[in-house]
């Protein structure tokens, strides 16, 4: 689809999230697999050796760990401004998911769509945004090309 | 059952999957087209448009939740030291604890054997809030020292309105937290609860990390955010004068600097206001009073140093909590005095 078809935002961030302290703004994160499958063997290894260390190391996001009989294990993540995200571990090995977690803890909770600018700013100018009438004299009447100045 | 033994029959032949239930209940799966699944999904479609959606339920009712683990999380996001107890107290509404008494009457619960033994946060958001309306009201006269009272007043309201804390409230997980009686949250319940936070804040860690919490999620709602949006200014002009006259400054004369397309549909005219014969603030409008306000709004906006292009206030002083003055506003206080002028 064109870029018209489909959603887009400007840049953002929640809350200035940087302007004042950074906020980890993943709060919650939940690994749902299967004590039994097969595609959930990469899950269980990384919840046998990742999980505590990620745990430890993000100690402002509740890792929640819950078996469950399911065809495809998931992560969902929850982010301070209400998104919820989930990703499908289907036989990933260990090392990929630790990726991917960290590649979720990263994100702010906004949506991946296009960001039509990759600028923000907001004193987008600083000696005045320049418009028809800016160094030119004074004058009240029909307006015409200026005068040429004898050099 | 007879049907039972027949279907076990088939089960070989026609790839049937059977599982018993109990013993006298047999459930069937094929792998097939399923014929029933369209009107199924029809009929619980239709059932959505007239019914509308289920009620938003509260996070803590929904799987995967464990209070103590969320509010310490709570606490090490913000990379603050709160209290536990203080922290829980907190968010505890006394609408909250009025419901909880009235579910156990319901239930015919004993008052005695099982009493609800659960703080209000009333007085933490009470200490809250006039802590927030001092810290804030003292950062903007150190930001802005020419602002008026009125000024700081209407900053200070603003950006302990519902809409603004309630904003900063959701987006900081205190929403999931809340205990409160309806949800979702209402936003007065929710305003309580944020003021009731900072309280607890202050407890446990003092005055300066809150303020320091404050300056960091409530001061920067005002990024972006013009001086004129927060204090409404019914007369300018007014204003205007009193400032220059304080300042014992000639009185503003407004003249036509610019003008175009006079006859036609949008007009445009430039006002400029000189304080003895000298311009100091221009400003367009469609017709010659709405430039003259604008000039005015300008002029004023110059005058308290809050310009779109003024230096950015400093959010990383950790040790000043009231944060740098800006010179930058110094100087353009030196260009309004009658020595320049």
């Amino acid at each position: 689809m064109t870029s018209r078809g489909t959603p887009s935002r400007f840049l953002q961030s929640v809350l200035q999230n940087g302007v004042g302290r950074y906020v980890c703004q993943m709060k919650r994160i939940s690994l749902i697999f299967s004590k039994n499958g097969q595609s959930s063997l990469g899950a269980r290894e990384f919840i046998e050796e990742g999980v505590v260390d990620f745990a430890q190391k993000n100690p402002g996001t509740v890792v929640y760990v819950s078996p469950q009989s399911c065809r495809i294990p998931k992560i969902v993540a929850e982010y301070l401004n209400g998104n919820v995200k989930e990703e499908a571990i289907t036989s990933k090995t260990s090392q990929q998911i630790a990726e991917l977690i960290t590649k979720l803890t990263n994100q702010s909770g906004l949506d991946i769509i296009r960001i039509r600018k990759p600028i923000h700013t907001d004193s987008p100018s600083i000696q005045g945004q320049w418009h028809p009438f800016t160094n030119r004299p004074l004058s009240i009447g029909p307006i015409g090309p200026q005068k040429q100045q004898a050099n | 059952m007879a049907s039972g033994y027949i279907v076990s029959r088939g089960v070989l032949t026609f790839g049937i999957h059977c599982h018993h239930v109990c013993r006298n209940v047999l459930l069937t799966q094929t792998r097939e087209k399923k014929r029933w699944m369209k009107a199924y999904t029809l009929l619980m479609e239709r059932k959505l448009k007239i019914e509308g959606l289920p009620p938003p339920k509260p996070r803590s009712q929904k799987p995967n939740w464990d209070y103590h683990a969320e509010v310490q999380a709570f606490s090490s996001r913000l990379k603050e030291n709160f209290s536990p107890e203080l922290l829980k107290t907190a968010f505890v509404n006394p609408c909250y604890i009025q419901s909880e008494k009235e579910r156990r009457q319901a239930l015919g619960v004993d008052s005695e054997t099982a009493a609800l033994v659960l703080g209000d946060n009333i007085q933490l958001n009470t200490q809250g809030l006039e802590f927030t309306k001092s810290f804030l009201s003292d950062w903007c006269r150190a930001s802005f020292p020419s602002l008026p009272s009125k000024g700081v007043v209407a900053i200070v309201s603003h950006l302990t309105s519902h809409p603004v804390v309630c904003h900063v409230a959701r987006n900081l997980a205190i929403e999931d937290l809340t205990m409160s009686a309806q949800f979702p949250v209402p936003d007065e319940v929710l305003h309580s609860t944020f003021l009731a936070v900072i309280g607890a804040l202050q407890e446990s860690s003092g005055a300066e990390r809150a303020g320091l919490f404050l300056r960091d999620f409530l001061v920067t709602q005002l990024v972006g955010k013009d001086l004129f949006e927060m204090w409404s200014v019914v007369n300018p002009m007014g204003l205007l004068v009193e400032e220059l006259s304080k300042r014992n400054v000639a009185l503003p004369e407004p003249r036509l600097t610019r003008s175009a397309g006079a006859g036609t549909v949008l007009p445009l005219y430039f006002v400029g206001l000189y304080s003895d014969k000298k311009l100091f603030a221009e400003a367009p409008g469609e017709t010659v009073l709405a430039a003259e306000e604008e000039a005015a709004r300008v002029a004023l906006r110059k005058i308290y140093g809050c310009t779109e292009n003024r230096r950015p206030s400093n959010f990383s002083a950790a040790e000043e909590k009231l944060g740098l003055l800006p010179s930058i506003h110094q100087q353009q206080l030196k260009d309004m005095s009658p020595q320049a002028l």
